[in-house]
């Protein structure tokens, strides 16, 4: 229970003896013993009810993952597994042992299971290496345990996430989401005994190769022996790395399958999907707009611009028109949306009022202490008043309408925080659709958010441009483009290419992002 | 009533205190119950102002407070006192109270927007530019409060002063300002979270520079009321630095912002008007009271930094409120079972 048992614990691991196990090599049914179990588990929250009897049982040495729309209870399903809330009815078991008490989750009991969250457990102020004395302090040694965890947290990250660009002495706050999301794993990770690692969407903002080489890690460490609980909307991601998938679906597991043989298609199925492909006709339509777009009135355009991560950016938004921003993370999308959103510089023209709708909901979509129909109404609320004063009768009929129409759950009188994160990410889309705005912009607002929403979300946004709404749109999941009428593909802050209708694809897109860098990203980057 | 009904109500908690006070001194004194009551209601209306102006800057968000109303109402107070007695109008000497109040305040605000200062170091100096206005002011100030005023604020009908009454309108302006102006939830917005309310739309700038103006404003109206009432010096305004915020977080205000609570300033205003009574009646030093408001304070602010958002940054990167909610639950369930 000390500090050598903090680097002991990569030593032990097989990626440093010559069994290396090759990706996939020994996929498929492994019958380990039961490290934790969960028995009829049952979680209400005052109107909510997230779990409704869930059994799920994960083994020593495999790879599960969990799949399921948000709001069918995955975040609260791994919050009971690893101990940081108690079941309402049912029964948790760690290594065959009840820990389900009445008094609550004892954290001894659930030492050696840890999670690495989504929207990540750090400290902002802390750097790194306090951040590991704050989750592991009980391995570390009294005095001088910051070098001892930085020495661990450094082994670790190099281990993981070679060419992570980061130091123990960094703070939490100074980096990139990627890098906070790798120090996170890594975080989770690090302690003397690990029977259970929990990933919450472990790679949304990682990178292809970041992702890659955290799932090789994944697999030696079940080659060691350890059960690995993957959560991930990225499907094709699961199908990759696990041996078994159970899908949740309103709060109980309703299929748990071998992932061999199994396909996404498969998948989506059992998760009661639609799927997200535009259909022929819409299809039509974004090619038709296309066509047209040459004669539309232009709504913002960039003209070279040029800046901190910009270099000669041009580009135009006609009126009616869905523009994509596509490309990997961080190539320069969010800078372009940041000069539409607060035109001040010359080379930036916007005509007309702009709505934008944030990815990271917590620090800057949510108002925590509001209800969904505050939430909801404060931009269009500028609209709708006259001289400064609100017209209520007007506002709740606008909420009760966006509540309606994209169907928000706990309706429009529900606290926000409340709500699952992907109706939440519905209230901060309807705040901006809501608002007389002719110019939408969107920041990867579809992180996270489950493909039945995302489907309502993508219609939602073809609807408006039908009625003449421009709306700019960076998303870092390329699958999401073929909604887009016209696409720019960034790289390095750059503009690389122009797609339009039909030239829209995922492969395409991949492969001009790519065009530079290896070119076997695909397979991680979906 | 749960606690539920008692939380969505912060605001009782003011006036229970400010009844329990009553009750002590009509037992200490024996004598005159109704007599405390309308002595307080014509001294608390001045808190009550700035106050909430305090209430207003507090609610923008962490880090926004109004340190210079200290300052502002002494200066308010000579500046009202004098100009009404040079232009002979009372009216006049208000708005001139009134008008320096903003002019201190717009040298806050454009160190705050302007130059990005913290709001406590901007209206520290803005304060400190108003001290050494006052006492240039003060040295061979001869002008006298003017009558007329002073005789309408000591006018107490039926025992309730009108003052009074019109601070209670005005309170009820601030919360229709807050429930149905577009300013008012744009205020509440960007004190919950002010990048989201920026990404909403909402012009964060004009509403914080707004609200540092209001403050002035209402610090500045103090200032000249009070000059009419007492009379006009250099340490007029001191003591409503500390009991402005205080009364501002007694009240039920967010002190990390995004919930104002206007009634709850009126309780908490009557409650230390009536404690400042009791202790004296005990016979107790304005050391002693000091302490025992700054008490007061800490454990206000201790009671409340248990729930909502203490750790506000902390919550914005773990889902608190939810584990706050998980955790209600179980102590439901204990209760019960």
């Amino acid at each position: 229970m000390h500090v050598e048992n903090l680097p002991a614990a990569s030593s032990q691991d097989p990626s440093q003896g010559p069994s290396e196990t090759p990706p996939g090599a020994d996929r498929g049914p492994r019958a380990g013993r039961p490290v934790v179990v969960a028995k009829g588990v049952t979680k209400t929250y005052g109107r909510t009810r997230a779990l409704n009897g869930v059994d799920l049982e994960v083994r020593a040495g495999e790879v599960l993952g969990l799949v399921g729309h948000n709001g069918a209870g995955k975040s609260t399903l791994m919050r009971v597994l690893a101990g940081l809330e108690s079941c309402d009815d049912g029964a948790v078991l760690v290594h065959g042992k009840e820990v389900s008490g009445e008094a609550g989750p004892r954290a001894a009991d659930f030492r050696a299971v840890r999670m690495a969250y989504q929207e990540t457990s750090l400290c902002p102020d802390l750097t790194i290496a306090e951040n590991i004395w704050v989750s592991s302090r009980h391995c570390l040694p009294r005095m001088r345990w910051r070098r001892a965890a930085s020495d661990a947290v450094r082994g670790r990250l190099d281990e993981m996430f070679p060419g992570h660009g980061v130091t123990p002495r960094d703070r939490v706050e100074d980096l990139s989401l990627a890098q906070r999301q790798m120090v996170e794993i890594t975080r989770a990770s690090l302690v003397d005994r690990l029977d259970l690692l929990i990933l919450d969407e472990p790679t949304e903002s990682l990178g292809p190769d970041a992702a890659r080489s955290l799932y090789d890690y994944v697999r030696r460490l079940t080659a060691a022996g350890t059960a690995v609980l993957l959560i991930s909307h990225r499907i094709r991601e699961v199908l990759s790395v696990a041996d078994r998938v159970a899908v949740l679906r309103d709060g109980a597991v309703t299929a748990e399958r071998f992932a061999e043989g199994l396909g996404e298609q498969d998948v989506l199925t059992l998760m009661g999907a639609h799927v997200a492909v535009p259909s022929e006709r819409e299809r039509a339509a974004a090619a038709h707009a296309a066509e047209g777009a040459a004669e539309r009135p232009v709504v913002a355009e960039l003209r070279g611009a040029t800046g901190p991560g910009l270099r000669e950016v041009s580009l135009r938004v006609g009126a009616g028109e869905v523009v994509g921003l596509a490309g990997l993370a961080g190539q320069g999308q969010q800078e372009v949306l940041e000069r539409l959103w607060r035109p001040v510089r010359r080379d930036t023209k916007v005509l007309g009022t702009r709505a934008y709708v944030p990815g990271d909901r917590q620090r800057s979509g949510v108002l925590p202490l509001w209800s969904v129909a505050e939430n909801l109404i404060v931009t269009a609320m500028r609209g709708l008043a006259k001289q400064g004063i609100r017209r209520p009768a007007e506002e709740r009929a606008a909420v009760g309408d966006w509540v309606e129409r994209l169907a928000i759950r706990g309706g429009a009188d529900a606290g926000i925080t409340e709500l699952s994160g992907g109706n939440q990410q519905k209230v901060i889309v309807a705040r901006a659709f809501a608002s007389t705005a002719e110019l939408v912009l969107l920041d990867d607002p579809f992180r996270g958010v489950d493909v039945h929403t995302k489907t309502d979300l993508y219609g939602l946004i073809r609807q408006e441009a039908a009625q003449g709404r421009s709306v700019v749109w960076y998303s870092s999941e390329n699958a999401e483009m073929a909604h887009c009428d016209r696409v720019y593909v960034f790289r390095a802050g750059r503009v690389v290419a122009e797609l339009v209708g039909e030239e829209i694809s995922e492969e395409r897109i991949i492969a001009v992002s790519f065009a530079e860098s290896e070119s076997d990203g695909e397979q991680s980057n979906e | 009533m749960n606690i539920r009904a008692i939380a969505s109500r912060p605001w009782i908690w003011g006036f229970a205190a400010a009844v329990l006070v009553w009750l002590v001194i009509l037992t200490v004194s024996g004598q005159g119950g109704g007599q405390t009551v309308s002595l307080a209601l014509s001294l608390a209306p001045y808190l009550v102002v700035v106050g909430l102006g305090q209430m207003l800057v507090i609610t923008a968000g962490p880090g926004n407070i109004d340190v210079s109303v200290a300052p502002i109402i002494s200066l308010a107070g000579f500046v009202s006192v004098g100009v009404a007695a040079s232009s002979g109008s009372a009216t006049v000497g208000v708005l001139a109270g009134i008008g320096v109040g903003v002019l201190i305040a717009v040298i806050s605000t454009v160190a705050i927007l302007g130059l990005s200062v913290p709001p406590i170091i901007a209206t520290l100096a803005a304060g400190l530019v108003a001290s050494s206005v006052t006492l240039t002011i003060a040295t061979g100030f001869t002008a006298i409060p003017d009558p007329g005023l002073r005789q309408l604020l000591n006018v107490r009908p039926a025992g309730v002063p009108i003052l009074a009454v019109a601070v209670a309108v005005l309170t009820g302006l601030i919360v229709l300002l807050l429930r149905r102006t577009v300013y008012g939830r744009s205020l509440i917005a960007v004190g919950q979270n002010r990048r989201a309310a920026e990404r909403a739309g909402i012009p964060v700038a004009r509403v914080i520079a707004t609200t540092y103006l209001v403050s002035g404003a209402l610090a500045g109206l103090t200032g000249a009321l009070l000059a009419a009432y007492i009379a006009p010096s250099a340490d007029l305004g001191t003591r409503y630095l500390l009991d402005s915020v205080a009364v501002v977080v007694i009240g039920g205000t967010l002190i990390s912002g995004g919930r104002a609570v206007p009634v709850g300033v009126w309780g908490a205003g009557l409650f230390f008007i009536l404690l400042d009574g009791l202790v004296n009646l005990v016979g107790w030093s304005t050391a002693a009271q000091n302490l025992l408001k700054g008490g007061l304070v800490l454990f206000v602010l201790f009671l409340a930094g248990g729930g909502d958002r203490a750790g506000g940054t902390a919550s914005r990167f773990r889902r608190r409120p939810r584990t706050a909610a998980a955790t209600t639950t179980t102590t439901g369930d204990n209760t019960h079972g």
